[in-house]
């Protein structure tokens, strides 16, 4: 803006003072040479008022680089000539004004000129530098000696920009330098310094005693010119003599004075060799000056000279400490004193004994004292952190150590300085001193650059992580407001790849001892924080945190009333967060027992309908989400299926897996040549199993393995449990009793009512009597070869066929074990069996195993090689397992044979049985009654049923069982044919109403199913369908529709509707699955209900693998 | 490799966030610009390469410095590494001095930022002096590397690449704190010269009266009892919420002074001489071809001028008590006394003057440091004597740390206890100066009980001895007055009484609520639970007024407003309590001249608190 104006109209003081402004706030950065034109003008104008002159000298130094181009600087040095020559005079060239000018001159030399290239640089450059050397050469004049000081420092700025500048009048330098003797002597002292110094680095030929070029006229020496400068040899006799006149002044210096002097010598006396013991004996007390910039000047001359002040780091540690506890001083320099201490003692890094030491024998001079600032307290704390670290390697290597001073004493003392941080709210800064400490003291030396598996075991054991751990503890029973503190101290290792271990640790540790101790009630609140934290972790086994939420929930359920529906509401939603935490980091077989009956109660029983319609969506989530899918929504998926609960694994959580025999050698792998093998395959492999033990919420009682219920039962166990002899506690009872809304029963209803108490009049109760059976029809066969191998039979004769030289096994004892609830599985005899002739090829084994291909060929000898065993289970839950079998035998030479071989797996399936039917119904109402039972079941198992709080006693008369059922969905896209033709061959028998023409037709067409009820008209499933499709929620929708608009969908689904298979199936020993199939062209959707929701799971993974395999 | 301290910058912001001064040196921003170019010639051209030699401009470095303050919390920051700390910021670093030396993003046009390390931060009245000093590039680097580590921090005793080895690698961040303090003096106009007492006149002037007083030109405002001890603690009673909180209504910025002081003492921003008594004598005095230099020795440069005129030379030792006494078995008292000898030598030419000090008991003396110009002498010896050539004016000798030789001039006891929510019951009883002997002399006694978080309706109770007033947040209790000292005996005070206060009302900090908000509503759940259940008055009153503390800075010692105490404030005159001592009669002056020696002794009270023996209290362990 200002550079359009043409130079002949002067600016006056306000124009200058904005145009000033604009430039320092970078408004406006465009400017020419013509305002640093004006600006020279104006300062040589008489009229202008002095302080604008500085201001406008200080504006044209600081904006050089955009006002200044090198043809301005001749009329600058002009300006600066005519100032400095005019007579003094307060209006106009005051001694402060001439400085500023010299000053401000010299700095815009030193930006503007970058070489010399340009002959007017070098001529301008010449002509400042004879000015100010005019001005230097009158020592001890007496009114302008500040002038002159300001002069020298001028012409020292100029040298350093171009070293060597005045190298070739050094000797007049000195000698006006040895004659000054007004307070100006420092900066005189400075500049020859500073020449000295660069003739050094330099190299630059020169005596300093050689006076015989001329002082003035001053000329640019050529190596300045020059591109290129020789080394040459120094005159160390002559510099060594400028040192030791150098090193006679000290006093004159100022603090800032000696800083800038010594910054100068120490690469002198490097180069020339100087004793640098002289130096210290020079320059060492300094360290006892209360001016913290002297002191820091020791520091520096010991980290350059560290040999020369060998024996003298106890001393400097020493002072440094003592000027922390200086009250005087302003707090920053204790903090500074603190810090170069610590820099101090880490430059002791290579005599690591004597740094060790040191440390831990001035350890008493780090405790904080009372009124130390909370930042020197912060500081001294890590001073101890780094005693102890000290100690403790200390420790390791030499076994005897005073005990007054452990690691747990230094840490204990230190904190005591900040123990406010406990009862303080957790912003307060107390608070965070004492969590700086923690990290401090335990991560000890750990630095991340290096490769410290070592260092992390040591640190695994060490003292202090033990202490810490039980304070975490210990602080969060006590101090509630400090969770959040803590969980964002575990955040701080867990977000930290060396050391998220120790985080882990740490959680562990809470969810050891914290866990179990704390009471659950409202406050538990507070905890939330690091229960999510343990819930997100993976190395944790969430049981016992479920254990806990579990109780909250029962708590917050019991204790609800008319004034905590607020806090019911929002602890609930917080738990549920915390169920979905787990839900999302951990595999869902981890958690899926404990997790889904937290979720199934909270959603049966929970006052709050959010908590409650959540906590639905939550375990249809968990349940019907199958493992797999569920992996890989949730992208867990470098995680094994079968990975087994780590540590001490929860008792209810049976995860079957092989064990190895403790039988004598020989016996250890027989597993691998007799083979017990189920006759028909699993559909699906079952990885995991869940064995229902006591679904108490409140104690985890192992003993009750048989879900009978306790004498104390818990409000859960009336639901699914079988109530015992005992009355159902008065304290369950209330729960639901509190819930359950009134209800009318109609004439349907009681119908339904008798003939499920007839259906159940005839299970037995298996407390009391035998109870129903499923029997698993497996081969036992075993491979010839590696058995006389192993058991030193002669090798098979060049006949191998021939039945005599085939090895057998006679008297075979086969027993069973299960740790899931399978009863006592009773053993299995057989008395002689073949082994097999060795094979010749893979293709064979597959013959072998193909059932249907041995009858075919009506082989005999393929029998004869196998011998049919039945598992007879008595299942207390219908539930998938591992059975373990061992086997004795007795080979033909006289050996008893012990060992286990391969488990059978037990599949859903093999729970699949049709219900009881009564002795008194003919067989020719079979299917009506079953046709009859399935609707009572089905309106039963609704979860909102009418029946919900019925029971009905078992054969026996001394049990009695209430229903509580479990919905849900599962559409099958695949198409009708394949649909009724897995139907008709895995699930026939279990069929007991088809609907529907369409479908009516093909199933009676291929004849399969029988003794059905079957009924051509698409019956009341419209009503049924719309109902449950109004009561089911968004997920069931979503499953089977991408269209907007969900109604429609629904009614193109129901126009394509062939009809509707019902199905039931009994599992042992008192449950039910009920499905009802909606086939339609393309896809089917399955209903399911049962009353006994943990099958569900299973259930899930055996349609997909029946329908979509 | 910068040489020395360099300054590239400085700046002085209001507080509003406004730069109201700014000065860059461009000398030593050429040297930052050669160093770059450089070390992009080694790496083959970097990216920083065009912002690293930039300054920012005033209003660049205004909103930069505004959202740093927003980032970090406050204009200091948090300086541990809390919760809220984000990676790359300065308490990420997780070290209290960064809040001190800070560090700023500048934000480029091009939504590049880039790192302005390190920045001295000073907070003088209610101005913020910022100070940029040259350092290597590799320096801040490694700064960069420390606020951006991705894990969870450095332990103690790194080898390098820790901060602490940064801050002792760069003697320019010393020397530019010290240029921050100096202007920092300037801009609060707060020169204090420390005081020296002579028998004549309460205090005398500084430098400048020494030469100036007779021509009338010493109207600058001086304070008359320069506070000898650290400011800090004498804002503790009546409850400072927090140093960052700046005084509002100040006087304004004088710009001129600031102007000459930094084109004197640091011309091309490496400083030369910082003391600015000096330096405004000269500006204003100049020289006269009267005054000669001296004939054969060298005057320093911290000495411009050379006393003219009648000699005598004066030592006053200063010391200030802190104690904190509890009371309890189980705590320890703690006292401990920090002194200086302050001196002012009138006399001619450049002498060396020896002092010989009496009671340098080592084991009582813990630490001993110096003027420059002292030489110092072997630590350790009971007797000794310090050589010092003494500048012009009031200046500090020596200053020290020590236990107290005598027992503590005040002992006894403060309880107070809360009898319901809004009444409490308190009982002192003291004895002051137990076991002093003549010529120790108390001056006066004040007591004072602060209760900054509540407000007093009325006071109860008739103390045995001085009398009672009482401010809106404050009991006073004048237990000796002025005039009326208590020389060489000692007297036991007892006030029983009671105080009562208007009904507690929960405070609210803004500042809390916007940091820490979002965890106090965590708390409602607990919140809404009945309390009927509750034992005790006090456990419950506490629980209450903790709930909302503020956080106190780390400059400051402890939270204050945590605690109930009883600060005690005194002055003693007639010896030391540290036992140190001059012997006026064995001052010698080289070369040997005539002058008289005074010396005069005052103890005055620092923090001298008085734990309520019933409540909670800060405290330490004793090394064992």
């Amino acid at each position: 803006m200002s550079g359009d104006r043409p130079p002949s109209k002067p600016l006056s003081a306000q124009e200058w003072e904005s145009l000033i402004e604009d430039f320092q706030h970078g408004r406006d950065t465009s400017a020419s040479s013509s305002v640093a034109d004006l600006a020279i003008s104006s300062v040589l104008r008489r009229d202008l008022p002095l302080p604008l002159k500085h201001s406008l000298l200080v504006f044209l130094e600081e904006s050089a680089d955009a006002l200044f181009g090198p043809h301005l600087l001749g009329r600058l040095v002009e300006a600066l000539r005519s100032v400095v020559q005019s007579p003094p005079d307060p209006a106009f060239a005051t001694y402060a004004l001439k400085e500023q000018m010299m000053v401000s001159t010299t700095a815009i030399f030193v930006t503007v000129v970058d070489g010399f290239e340009e002959e007017r640089c070098a001529r301008d450059v010449a002509s400042l530098v004879e000015l100010l050397l005019a001005i230097v050469n009158r020592p001890n004049h007496g009114p302008d000696r500040q002038t002159r000081a300001m002069a020298c420092e001028c012409l020292r700025q100029l040298e350093r920009n171009w070293p060597c500048l005045l190298a070739e009048i050094v000797g007049h330098l000195w000698s006006l330098c040895q004659s000054e003797r007004t307070h100006a002597s420092q900066s005189y002292h400075l500049l020859f310094t500073q020449v000295i110094r660069d003739i050094v680095t330099c190299k630059v030929d020169v005596s300093i005693l050689n006076t015989s070029v001329p002082l003035v006229p001053f000329n640019l020496p050529q190596w300045v010119l020059g591109p290129t400068r020789e080394a040459s040899a120094l005159n160390y006799k002559e510099l060594r003599r400028a040192m030791a006149f150098l090193l006679e002044w000290p006093q004159v210096f100022t603090p800032c004075g000696m800083m800038e002097f010594l910054h100068l010598i120490i690469p002198v006396a490097v180069a020339l060799e100087l004793q640098a013991s002289m130096l210290k004996v020079q320059f060492f007390s300094m360290i006892y000056s209360y001016d913290p910039v002297l002191c820091h000047m020791v520091l520096m001359l010991y980290s350059r000279f560290l040999d020369a002040f060998d024996g003298q780091e106890r001393q400097i540690a020493r002072r440094l400490v003592s000027v922390s506890w200086e009250a005087q001083g302003h707090p920053v320099f204790r903090i500074l004193a603190l810090h170069w201490l610590l820099g101090f003692f880490s430059g002791m890094s290579n005599r690591v004994v004597e740094r060790k030491n040191m440390v831990i024998d001035m350890a008493s001079s780090f405790y904080p004292t009372v009124f130390d600032p909370l930042a020197v307290k912060a500081l001294k704390l890590d001073l101890l952190a780094l005693c102890s670290l000290c100690l403790e390697s200390q420790k390791s290597e030499h076994v005897s150590q005073a005990d007054s001073l452990s690691v747990v004493n230094l840490f204990k003392d230190g904190l005591v300085s900040v123990s406010a941080f406990k009862w303080m709210p957790p912003w307060s800064t107390e608070t965070a001193v004492a969590f700086h400490t923690f990290y401090k003291f335990l991560i000890g030396s750990l630095a991340h650059s290096e490769d410290d598996s070592i260092k992390s075991k040591m640190l695994m054991d060490s003292t202090i992580l033990r202490l810490l751990q039980g304070m975490i503890v210990e602080m969060t029973m006590e101090f509630q407001q400090l969770v959040p503190t803590i969980v964002s101290f575990i955040n701080r290792f867990l977000g930290c790849n060396k050391h998220c271990w120790l985080g882990e640790r740490l959680l562990q540790t809470l969810d050891e001892h914290l866990l179990p101790k704390v009471s659950v009630d409202y406050k538990l609140v507070a905890y939330f924080a690091i229960f999510d934290k343990i819930a997100e972790n993976v190395a944790i086994p969430p049981r016992g945190l479920l254990e806990v939420l579990s109780n909250l929930v029962v708590f917050l359920v019991k204790n609800h009333g008319p004034d905590t529906g607020l806090r019911s509401w929002s602890q609930g939603i917080k738990v549920l967060g915390i169920c979905r935490t787990m839900m999302m980091h951990h595999h869902s077989s981890r958690l899926f027992l404990r997790l889904s009956r937290l979720l199934a109660f909270t959603c049966l029983y929970f006052p709050d309908l959010e908590v409650r319609d959540n906590a639905r969506i939550y375990l249809r989530m968990l349940v019907c989400v199958p493992g797999k899918k569920l992996r890989e929504l949730l992208k867990l998926g470098e995680m094994l299926p079968t990975m087994a609960p780590s540590g001490e694994s929860d008792t209810f959580f049976n995860v079957q897996i092989p064990r190895l025999s403790h039988d004598p050698r020989k016996s250890r792998n027989i597993s691998a040549y007799v083979h017990l093998e189920r006759v028909v395959p699993l559909l699906v492999k079952q990885s995991w199993s869940l064995a229902l033990a006591n679904l108490g919420f409140g104690n985890a009682n192992a003993d009750s393995v048989k879900g009978i219920i306790d004498s104390e039962p818990k409000s859960d166990d009336a639901v699914i449990g079988i109530a015992s002899d005992g009355p159902i506690s008065s304290e369950s009872l209330n729960v639901e009793r509190q819930l359950e809304p009134l209800r009318v029963m109609d004439a349907k209803i009681s119908e339904m009512l008798g003939n499920l108490r007839r259906h159940f009049s005839s299970i037995p109760d298996f407390r009391h009597m035998p109870g129903i059976k499923v029997k698993i029809l497996c081969s036992l066969r075993f491979e010839s070869d590696p058995f006389s191998r192993t058991w030193g039979f002669s090798p098979p004769s060049d006949n191998p066929n021939a039945a005599d030289a085939l090895p057998a096994i006679y008297a075979t004892v086969l027993r069973f074990s299960s740790s899931a609830p399978y009863g006592s599985i009773p053993l299995y005899r057989i008395p002689f069996l073949l082994g097999e002739p060795p094979k010749k090829s893979d293709s064979s084994v597959h013959k072998v195993n193909s059932d249907i291909h041995a009858i075919e060929n009506g082989a005999h000898e393929d029998d004869s090689f196998r011998a049919s065993v039945t598992i007879e289970l008595e299942p207390l839950e219908p539930t998938p397992g591992m059975v373990d079998v061992f086997l004795e035998t007795n080979s033909g030479n006289g050996h008893i044979i012990r060992g286990q071989l391969h488990g059978i797996s037990v599949g859903i399936e093999d729970m699949f049985l049709k219900a009881i039917i009564p002795s008194d119904i003919p067989d020719t109402s079979v299917p009506l009654y079953y046709s009859d039972l399935f609707t009572s079941l089905w309106e039963a198992c609704d979860g909102t049923s009418s029946f919900g709080r019925e029971t009905f006693p078992l054969k026996g008369g001394k049990g009695v069982a209430a229903i509580s059922g479990t919905r849900s969905v599962k559409l099958l896209e695949v198409s009708a044919s394949s649909v009724i033709q897995s139907t008709e061959r895995y699930l026939a028998p279990f069929v007991v109403k088809v609907t529907g023409e369409p479908l009516s037709d093909i199933v009676k067409d291929s004849g399969v199913m029988k003794d059905i009820i079957w009924k051509d008209s698409v019956p009341d499933i419209s009503d049924d369908a719309t109902l449950a499709g109004a009561n089911f929620e968004g997920p069931l929708q979503l499953k089977y529709t991408d269209a907007e608009d969900d109604m429609e969908t629904y009614a193109n689904y129901t126009s394509r509707n062939m009809g509707c298979i019902h199905i039931l199936i009994f599992l042992p020993p008192r449950y039910h699955l009920l499905l009802q199939m909606e086939v339609s062209d393309a896809s089917t959707l399955v209903r399911i209900r049962t009353d006994h929701w943990p099958c569900l799971a299973y259930i899930d993974d055996y349609l997909e693998a029946l329908y979509l395999a | 490799m910068p040489t020395g301290c360099g300054i590239r910058a400085l700046w002085i912001l209001n507080s509003h966030d406004a730069v109201v001064f700014s000065r860059r040196f461009p000398v030593v921003e050429k040297q930052w610009r050669v160093a770059c170019k450089s070390e992009n010639k080694c790496n083959g051209g970097s990216v920083d390469s065009v912002a690293l030699p930039y300054l920012p401009s005033d209003s660049e470095l205004a909103s930069s410095f505004a959202e740093r303050k927003k980032r970090e919390g406050s204009v200091r920051g948090f300086g541990i590494r809390v919760s809220q700390s984000a990676e790359g910021s300065d308490s990420w670093v997780d070290d209290p001095v960064t809040r001190h030396v800070i560090s700023i993003y500048i934000n480029k046009e091009e939504g590049q930022n880039y790192l302005l390390w390190p920045l001295i931060l000073h907070m003088k009245s209610q101005f913020c002096i910022l100070v940029l000093p040259l350092v290597e590039l590799g320096h801040l680097d490694s700064y960069k590397e420390l606020c951006k580590r991705s894990d969870c921090g450095s332990a103690v005793g790194g080898v390098d690449g820790s901060l602490s080895s940064l801050l002792l690698d760069l003697p320019s961040v010393t020397g530019a704190f010290m240029v921050a303090h100096a202007i920092g003096e300037i801009i609060s106009g707060d020169m204090a010269e420390p005081e020296v007492i002579v028998n004549a006149s309460p205090s005398v002037g500084g430098l400048l009266d020494s030469l100036t007083g007779s021509i009338g030109i010493s109207s600058r405002a001086k304070p008359v009892a320069a506070p000898v001890a650290s400011s800090t603690p004498s804002n503790t009673s009546v409850g400072a919420v927090s140093s960052d909180a700046m005084k509002i209504g100040s006087r304004p910025l004088d710009k001129d002074a600031l102007r000459t002081f930094i084109s004197s003492s640091m011309p091309f921003g490496t400083p030369l001489d910082l003391n600015a008594s000096n330096i405004f004598t000269i500006k204003l005095n100049g020289f006269s071809s009267a005054d000669l230099p001296p004939a054969d020795v060298k005057q320093p440069a911290w000495k411009p001028y050379l006393y003219k005129g009648k000699q005598k030379i004066l030592f006053t030792i200063h010391e200030t008590v802190a104690a904190a006494l509890y009371d309890r078995d189980e705590i320890p008292d703690s006292i401990s006394v920090s002194g200086q000898v302050n001196c002012r030598a009138e006399l001619e030419g450049l002498p060396d003057v020896s002092l010989p000090l009496i009671g340098l008991n080592s084991n009582r003396i813990e630490s001993l440091s110096f003027h420059p110009s002292a030489q110092v002498p072997e630590q350790g010896a009971d007797k000794q004597s310090v050589m010092f050539s003494p500048p012009l004016g009031n200046f500090v000798l020596m200053r020290y740390q020590a236990s107290c030789g005598l027992g503590p001039p005040i002992k006894g006891f403060y309880q107070l206890s809360m009898v319901s929510e809004d009444e409490g019951a308190f009982l002192f009883k003291l004895s002051l100066m137990e076991g002093y002997k003549a010529p120790l002399t108390m001056e006066f006694c004040t007591l004072t009980m602060p209760f900054p978080r509540r407000r007093i309706v009325a006071v109860d109770g008739t103390p045995s001895v001085g009398t009672i007033s009482t401010t809106e947040h404050s009991v006073e209790w004048k237990i000796l007055v002025s005039g009326r000292g208590l020389v060489g005996k000692s007297i036991e005070a007892t006030f029983p009484g009671t105080v009562k206060f208007a009904p507690w009302q929960t405070q609210r900090f803004p500042y809390t609520k916007s940091f820490f908000g979002s965890m106090a509503e965590e708390d409602s759940d607990a919140d809404t639970e009945p309390t009927n259940n509750m034992v005790n008055v006090e456990e419950y009153l506490m629980e209450k007024m903790t709930k909302d503390l503020p956080p106190v800075d780390l400059e400051e010692p402890f939270c204050w407003q945590a605690y109930n105490y009883a600060k005690v404030s005194f002055r003693i005159a007639g010896a030391s309590l540290s036992g140190i001592s001059i012997d006026p009669k064995s001052v010698s002056i080289y070369p040997s001249v005539k002058a008289p020696v005074e010396f005069s002794i005052q103890v005055t009270a620092g923090d001298y608190i008085l734990w309520n023996t019933l409540g909670r209290c800060p405290s330490i362990a004793m090394p064992r």
